[in-house]
């Protein structure tokens, strides 16, 4: 089977601002997988990813007047799923209390053993872990989870991070830090309320 | 790295094990759907900006002749003033002749 064309994101560009919906189309559906990815990654609770998706493609259509090519255009895409993810988070407000009667068998056991075992090896339940750590996540403020999310989780670099975020080299640093002085507090206040 | 840091660092290497297989292509019918409003959209936002500056040139039409109005109104009585009191013979001759 022959490999198919590249795709020629600036000449369907050209024809998006020309108001060429097939065009439109075309984009939507060449950014979609990179767009879906991020909202997966950062979905807020009770919000459909398709309805995120949908709002970060039509931000990008609105805004199309502003992108000047400095950036790749799918990092300036990449952008504003970060920022409406972010948008998203912080209207949630509240944050659901974290407790430990609330974790799975797994997660409490995962807890536990990384908590108290300061040479276990990575743990095995990945799953566990997964569910876990976006838990643990979820305590946190919108930017704070998202820098450590970036950093830690997906293992960006801190110019990938400011790339994303559009926040300086300090700010990213500073974010980073108290981020895992909050996580270290709400392991402190887990372990305390395990005991009681 | 203090000891909470490290069970963080255990738990999130643990996580990435996880790969995500869900499809990534974009829904049947999302694609279209998006584009349509997106343009669909910009034809509105110009509809939009057309029809806000025919209101405003409504109601700027709408003032002056308002304005118009109340300055011809304001002036009638006025002219009617200047003009001198019709002596009451004058009256009669007129009246004769008709």
């Amino acid at each position: 089977m022959p490999d198919e064309p590249a795709f020629d994101l600036n000449g369907c560009l050209e024809r998006v601002r020309q108001r060429d919906q097939a065009a439109a189309r075309e984009l939507v559906e060449h950014l979609y997988p990179l767009v879906i990815r991020i909202v997966r990654a950062r979905l807020p609770r009770r919000v459909l990813e398709e309805d995120l998706a949908q709002e970060i493609f039509m931000k990008m259509f609105s805004r199309m007047d502003q992108y000047h090519g400095a950036v790749p255009f799918p990092h300036w895409v990449s952008r504003i799923a970060v920022t409406t993810c972010i948008d998203h988070l912080r209207a949630q407000k509240r944050r659901p209390e974290f407790r430990w009667a609330d974790l799975s068998e797994n997660e409490a056991n995962l807890l536990d053993a990384v908590m108290t075992n300061e040479n276990a090896a990575a743990p095995d339940d990945s799953l566990a872990a997964h569910e876990l750590v976006h838990k643990l996540l979820g305590q946190l403020k919108p930017e704070d989870r998202m820098v450590l999310q970036l950093l830690d989780l997906e293992q960006k670099s801190i110019a990938e991070v400011k790339e994303l975020t559009g926040w300086n080299t300090s700010l990213v640093k500073v974010r980073a830090f108290r981020a895992r002085r909050k996580l270290q507090k709400l392991f402190q206040e887990l372990q305390r309320k395990e005991r009681t | 790295m203090n000891h909470y840091d490290q069970a963080w660092q255990r738990l999130v290497t643990a996580a990435r094990q996880v790969r995500d297989d869900r499809d990534t292509a974009a829904p049947h019918g999302f694609a279209t759907r998006v584009a349509a409003r997106a343009m669909g959209q910009r034809t509105e936002g110009m509809g939009a900006l057309l029809e806000r500056f025919s209101w405003r040139a409504l109601a700027a039409a709408a003032l002056l002749a308002v304005g118009g109005v109340a300055t011809n109104y304001a002036m009638a009585p006025a002219t009617g003033m200047d003009e001198a009191p019709m002596d009451e013979n004058e009256v009669i001759v007129v009246f004769d002749i008709s």
